[in-house]
C-alpha cells in the first residue's frame, strides 16, 4: 500500500519526467524534508533538469555564434573576390608592359599569378562553404546519372580519370546546386591526390529502405584511419597526400551540405588502397 | 585546528587531513562553495591537502557550486578529495559531482569515514590522479 503522501510525490516524479521529456526545464521538485529515496530522485531530476537546460542553452549559443561567424566568413570572402580579381587584371598589363626582355621580372610576375590564382581559389572555397551551411535546401529531383555526367563534361574529368559509374544512379530529390558540389568536389578531390599515372574512379548508389548509398571510390594514396575524421574538418590536409594547390575546404563543403541536408558522410580507406567515401541520400 | 560557518564545521587534524561536515539540512550554493574554499586555504596555509567531505547533511547542492568544487581553485587548496555519502540524497549528489562535474584533483565517493581516510592516507597512484 503506498502512503498517500508518497503517491503525491511519485505523480510529482512522473510530471517531472514528462517536462523534461519535452524539455521543459522550468519545473523543480520539492526536496529535502524526508532525505529518503524519493527524496533523492526528485534531487536527481532536478539537477539533471538543471544540467540538461544548462547544455540546451551553450548549444544555442554556440550555433548562433557559429552562424554568425560563417556569415562573417560569407562576406568577407566575398568581399575580397573584387580586390583579387582587379589584382589578376593588373599582374596581366605588368605582363604585357615588361616584355619579354625582362625575363627576371616576367618569372616574378608569374609567380605572383599563381599566388593570386591560389588567393582566388580559397576565397571561392570558403564562399562555397560558407553557402553550404546557410543555404535552405530546396529539394527538386535530381537524376544523379545525368549530373554526373554533366559535371565530368565541364570538368574535363576525362582528361585525368577513367570514371566508372556502377549501374544507373538514381534520380532522388536533392537540392541540384548542392548535388553538383558533392559531385564535383569528390571528384577532384580523387584527381588532386592520385599518386597513380591515371586515376581510376569507382561510383555507385546501392538502395536501402528509406535511403541510397552513394559511394565514390578511387585509387589513390588512401588514407589512415586516424585521419578520417580530420580530412572533413575545414582547412584539413593530412600526409601523405599533402598538396599545395590544396586548400583542404573541399571534403568540408560537401560534409557541410550534407549534414545540412540531414545526409551522413564518412570514409572507408587504409593506406595503399584507395578510398571509398559514401554518403547518404534520402528517397524523400 | 577548528572553525565553523553557518553551514560548515572546518576541522584540521594532526594527520593534516581537512575534514568538513554540514550542518542539517544545508543548502550549498555558489557563495556557500566559495566562503568553504577562502576557509580551507586559510587553514591549509595554502599547501593543498587532502579533504574528508562529509555529504550526510547536505540536502542540495546548487549547479555553480558543484562546478566551483570541481574547478581549479579547488584543485589548488586539496590534493585530493574522500567524498562520505550515507544516505540516498547525497549519494546522488556525490554521484551527479564525479559523473557530470569531473572534478580535477582526484576524488571518490565512500559510505564510511573510515575507507574515506585510508584512501586518503595512500600515496596517490596514477589511477587516482585520473579518476
Amino acid at each position: 500500500m503506498v502512503d498517500p503522501g508518497d503517491d503525491k510525490r511519485l505523480n510529482d516524479i512522473l510530471d517531472m519526467i514528462g517536462c523534461i521529456a519535452s524539455l521543459d526545464f522550468s519545473k523543480e521538485l520539492p526536496t529535502g524534508s524526508h532525505n529518503d529515496m524519493l527524496d533523492a530522485i526528485a534531487l536527481g531530476l532536478n539537477m539533471l533538469s538543471e544540467e540538461l537546460n544548462a547544455q540546451v542553452v551553450n548549444r544555442e549559443k554556440l550555433d548562433e555564434v557559429n552562424g554568425k561567424l560563417e556569415k562573417f566568413a560569407y562576406t568577407t570572402a566575398h568581399d575580397l573576390k573584387s580586390p583579387l580579381n582587379s589584382q589578376s587584371g593588373l599582374l596581366q598589363l605588368l605582363e604585357m608592359s615588361v616584355g619579354n626582355n625582362n625575363q627576371e621580372a616576367l618569372e616574378y610576375i608569374t609567380k605572383l599569378k599563381l599566388v593570386n590564382e591560389r588567393m582566388k581559389t580559397l576565397v571561392e572555397g570558403i564562399l562555397a562553404y560558407s553557402v553550404a551551411h546557410f543555404r535552405d535546401i530546396i529539394k527538386e529531383p535530381v537524376d544523379w546519372n545525368a549530373l554526373l555526367l554533366e559535371v565530368m563534361e565541364v570538368d574535363s574529368v576525362f582528361k585525368s580519370a577513367d570514371v566508372v559509374i556502377v549501374d544507373t544512379l538514381p534520380v532522388l530529390p536533392f537540392n541540384k546546386v548542392a548535388a553538383t558540389q558533392i559531385v564535383r568536389n569528390l571528384l577532384d578531390n580523387a584527381i588532386k591526390y592520385s599518386d597513380k599515372t591515371r586515376c581510376k574512379i569507382t561510383i555507385g548508389a546501392e538502395p536501402f529502405e528509406n535511403h541510397y548509398q552513394f559511394c565514390f571510390s578511387d585509387n589513390g594514396p588512401g588514407i589512415d584511419p586516424v585521419n578520417h575524421e580530420k580530412i572533413f574538418g575545414l582547412f584539413n590536409q593530412v600526409e601523405p597526400s599533402f598538396k599545395a594547390s590544396s586548400v583542404g575546404i573541399g571534403l568540408a563543403t560537401v560534409k557541410g551540405i550534407l549534414e545540412t541536408a540531414g545526409e551522413r558522410i564518412w570514409l572507408q580507406s587504409k593506406p595503399g588502397e584507395g578510398a571509398s567515401f559514401i554518403f547518404t541520400v534520402s528517397k524523400t | 585546528m577548528y572553525r565553523e560557518t553557518q553551514k560548515i564545521k572546518f576541522t584540521l587534524g594532526p594527520d593534516m587531513i581537512l575534514r568538513t561536515e554540514c550542518f542539517p539540512d544545508t543548502v550549498m550554493t555558489l557563495v556557500d562553495g566559495k566562503e568553504s574554499t577562502r576557509i580551507s586555504a586559510e587553514m591549509v596555509n595554502d599547501v593543498p591537502l587532502p579533504l574528508l567531505c562529509d555529504l550526510t547533511n547536505v540536502v542540495k547542492m546548487s549547479q555553480d557550486c558543484r562546478r566551483h568544487f570541481s574547478g581549479p581553485e579547488h584543485a589548488k587548496t586539496f590534493s585530493k578529495c574522500a567524498l562520505i555519502v550515507t544516505n540516498p540524497v547525497s549519494r546522488v549528489i556525490g554521484n551527479f559531482f564525479l559523473g557530470l562535474n569531473k572534478p580535477l584533483k582526484p576524488t571518490r565517493l565512500f559510505t564510511s569515514r573510515e575507507e574515506g581516510l585510508w584512501w586518503l592516507k595512500q600515496k596517490e597512484h596514477v589511477t587516482d590522479l585520473i579518476a
